[in-house]
């Protein structure tokens, strides 16, 4: 194998691809690589754990065709300091040399006959809008739990609904709920639970293209962008009944701007260490903010507001707190409760399309 | 190095075979006589052995079968760990005389940190005998203290003021030792390397290698050609410590960083259902503690051994701190769902860490009692596992220590920890010699 490329291409796609490698040299050491493919002046550069596989084809000036795997952090390392311009890389006897400018590197790759075959994605593709996917991806994603103890729960609910695609997401302290209506994905019944490690690495791909295209397999889907396709597992089980979460009605509703809540949260944060919770204080035209940390001090912050309802103080997980109301856009956002204890929701208002479920902090 | 501190005096006190000397006080019959503690189940190991019982080689953490043939003479007794609880809580009252800063190692050691107490009470040696008189006289125990400028050496001057044992008699000890400030180099370099903490088996054969056999040989060494030997954080470590420096503060309970429980258990567990029983009972005995220290905890870890004594460790990490057995349950039981219990558990525990002030962030309950049930490998049926780690803990948490407060510990407690014999709680140091002692009644005498 051998070829030429220019530097920022080659290292742009080994970074990409490079996501997916495995950092730890757990049972296949092989997957810590990334495999380059070259026929005519198509390279192709794949990364897996064989959960995720992230796949690129870039053009090149290809001189020899072959395959080779190459670490992929050292590849990525190595090509990323290059000086700028083209870049060779060839399979010379037992090394990959990897040369540019005046710089050339050696490196000893990895078994190409361990690496992994990696099925064919399926062949049905739906077409969807990136930029609606995208804002929904950056919506959901950050309530899925991030702990494997519960796998289920690391993933993200696509689901049919309304005439159109449902994501759903939860960690167990909160729930996102993300509509995009006309989007027929799926049958009518049909759900599948994907890896929201896999969707938010997808989110990074999305930025960049206009159409994202997506093939359900049986155990898997595959998401194309552009010049980028992402392979996931799919997550077995049931994920659970979301909807009996949401409470039918709430008795207390507060409005209150969303820039200007979101600033007062980042301010009073200051004060609230680690996961110290922030109490909401609501009274008819107002909303107090405090954070207090023992032994350090106290933030308090008070907004303009309109409580329809009874006062009432609840007290929520600064973090999660803050990402609801990143999460629900819109100019004003509205906060439902029932009372200290219960899940109290954010919506943006005019926004029916998504909906953040938060449960409270219980305090002292 | 400059240091603007006041010297520490640092005490680190040692019942003279605790656990013996309590039985011994109820039975003067057996005085002068080789007497062990536990090592009577199948697992048991002992627990303490009586001076003379040392002449014979006996020591605690050795297995019964071995200490039963290095002195068929010894009566083995199995153990009142209630009762050292109750004298161990004595013993600390009397510290408390002296001072508020009393960090508990065991039922059986503690360190003091006495610096503020010297200009009423004297200096350290003085405090030290004057404590070692208080054990004697009210309690009829006896006790070696070691008094240093840190907790390292302090640890070791109790070594040295401890009674001797050779085959043929036992010599009483110095009662109290001092390391006298200005003096440590010369107590501590002619003392064998293994007295440093953090000298395993693999770092003494290492260091034999190089022909270090005394402290002084690896101070000698320096620091460079220790951290090439040993790596970075073990090489500054002991070289340290072989400079006689050691800050760490003597911690009491609230200063904790860690509070935790484990079992041994009698056989090997091989069922889900066992070992969560065990979970409840020892989330309970953590929670219970955390509570009576005023925090909670937001890391809770698992320790799983297995039979061929591999250790596995499983942590997570929750969005605020926890202080209710419920609470700890619902952390742990995933992570115990995750384990295969088939080849065989030996030990489990929990421990917690991460302490904050006890704020708990509610979850959805229904939907955790589902994602529950459904986790692979757990054999336990779903109404079991549906924990209500949401509903209302609070109350029932804060009724449990009050009755605990007025009742003790095995008035009330997890229902799955109940058996036909009443509660079986979690005792600080109970898996020291496991849990044979309250289920197989050895012979006496």
């Amino acid at each position: 194998m051998k070829f030429r490329c220019e530097r920022d291409l080659l290292a742009d796609a080994l970074a990409t691809a490079g996501r997916a490698a495995t950092g730890r040299t757990g049972t296949l050491p092989v997957l810590s690589g990334l495999r380059l493919e070259l026929v005519g002046d198509k390279l192709t550069v794949t990364g897996t754990d064989l959960e995720l596989t992230i796949q690129l084809e870039i053009e090149v000036g290809g001189e020899r065709d072959g395959g080779v795997v190459l670490p992929a952090r050292l590849a990525a390392d190595i090509v990323r300091s290059l000086s700028a311009g083209k870049v060779e890389v060839s399979v010379d006897g037992d090394d990959v040399s990897i040369a540019g400018g005046r710089s050339q590197f050696a490196v000893r790759p990895l078994s190409l006959d361990d690496y992994p075959r990696l099925a064919a994605p399926a062949s049905s593709a739906v077409t969807l809008p990136s930029g609606e996917v995208g804002e929904a991806l950056r919506q959901v994603v950050r309530a899925a739990s991030t702990d494997e103890a519960r796998p289920i729960l690391t993933g993200v609910l696509l689901t049919a609904e309304a005439e159109g695609l449902r994501m759903v997401a939860t960690d167990s302290y909160r729930l996102a709920v993300r509509d995009l209506p006309g989007a027929s994905v799926l049958g009518a019944d049909q759900k599948v639970l994907v890896p929201g490690r896999a969707l938010s690495e997808l989110q990074r791909l999305v930025g960049h293209a206009s159409e994202l295209t997506l093939r359900l397999g049986e155990r898997d889907a595959t998401f194309e962008v552009g010049n980028t396709r992402l392979t996931t597992r799919l997550i077995e089980g049931e994920f659970p009944n979301y909807r009996q979460l949401i409470p039918a009605s709430y008795p207390n509703k507060l409005t209150v701007a969303r820039e200007s809540l979101m600033e007062a949260i980042r301010r009073v944060k200051i004060l609230a260490r680690d996961a110290t919770p922030i109490r909401l204080q609501m009274s008819a035209d107002s909303l107090r903010l405090t954070a207090i940390t023992q032994d350090v001090g106290n933030a308090v912050e008070e907004l303009d507001a309109v409580l329809e309802g009874t006062e009432l103080t609840v007290a929520f997980n600064p973090d999660y707190f803050a990402a609801g109301v990143e999460a629900v856009g819109g100019d004003e956002v509205t906060l439902e409760t029932l009372d200290a204890l219960k899940p109290a929701v954010l919506r943006g208002v005019g926004r029916p399309e998504y909906l953040y479920l938060l449960m409270p902090v219980r305090v002292p | 190095m400059t240091n603007h501190a006041p010297r520490r005096t640092i005490l680190h006190v040692d019942m003279d075979a605790f656990y013996v000397s309590v039985e011994l006080l109820s039975r003067p019959e057996l005085v002068g006589r080789p007497v062990v503690v536990g090592g009577t189940g199948p697992r048991g190991v002992v627990a303490a052995a009586s001076y003379e019982a040392r002449r014979f080689g006996v020591y605690s953490a050795m297995p019964g079968s071995t200490a039963r043939r290095l002195c068929p003479t010894a009566v083995f007794l199995p153990g009142n760990h209630d009762l050292y609880v109750r004298v161990s809580r004595q013993v600390h009252e009397i510290f408390r005389e002296t001072t508020p800063f009393i960090e508990p190692l065991s039922l059986d050691e503690a360190f003091l940190d006495v610096t503020g107490a010297r200009r009423l009470l004297g200096d350290g040696a003085t405090i030290g005998r004057h404590i070692r008189e208080r054990v004697a006289s009210v309690l009829g125990l006896s006790c070696s203290v070691g008094v240093a400028p840190n907790k390292f050496l302090a640890k070791l001057a109790s070594v040295a003021a401890k009674p001797r044992v050779t085959p043929e008699r036992v010599l009483p000890g110095f009662g109290v030792f001092e390391v006298v400030p200005g003096r440590e180099i010369e107590f501590l370099h002619p003392l064998p390397v293994q007295a440093l903490w953090g000298v395993g088996p693999a770092t003494l054969e290492r260091l034999q290698r190089l022909g270090v056999k005394t402290v002084g040989d690896l101070n000698a060494l320096g620091e460079v050609s220790l951290v090439s030997a040993l790596g970075r954080a073990s090489g500054r470590h002991l070289f340290a410590l072989s400079c006689a420096h050691d800050e760490r503060a003597v911690e009491t309970d609230r200063a904790m960083k860690s509070i935790g429980h484990e079992e041994t258990f009698a056989r090997d567990l091989h069922e889900s259902g066992e070992l969560r029983t065990e979970l409840v009972r020892l989330s309970d005995g953590v929670a219970s503690r955390l509570r009576g220290a005023g925090v909670g905890a937001r890391t809770l870890t698992l320790k799983v051994r297995f039979a061929g004594f591999t250790t596995i460790t499983r942590s997570t990490t929750l969005a605020s701190p926890v202080a209710t057995a419920a609470a700890i349950i619902s952390a742990v039981d995933p992570l115990l769902a995750n384990v295969d219990p088939t080849p065989g558990v030996r030990l489990i525990g929990v421990h917690a860490s991460n302490f904050g002030e006890p704020v708990e962030q509610l979850r959805f309950d229904d939907l955790l009692a589902q994602t529950l049930a459904q986790t692979p490998d757990n054999e336990t049926p779903d109404n079991e596992t549906s924990h209500p780690a949401s509903t209302d803990w609070t109350e029932a948490t804060v009724a449990i220590d009050a009755i605990r407060q007025r009742f003790g510990d095995t008035a009330i407690g997890p229902a799955s920890t109940m058996s036909a014999t009443g509660l079986r709680l979690v005792r600080r140091g109970a898996q020291q010699w496991g849990p044979d002692h309250d289920r197989e009644q050895p012979k006496r005498g």
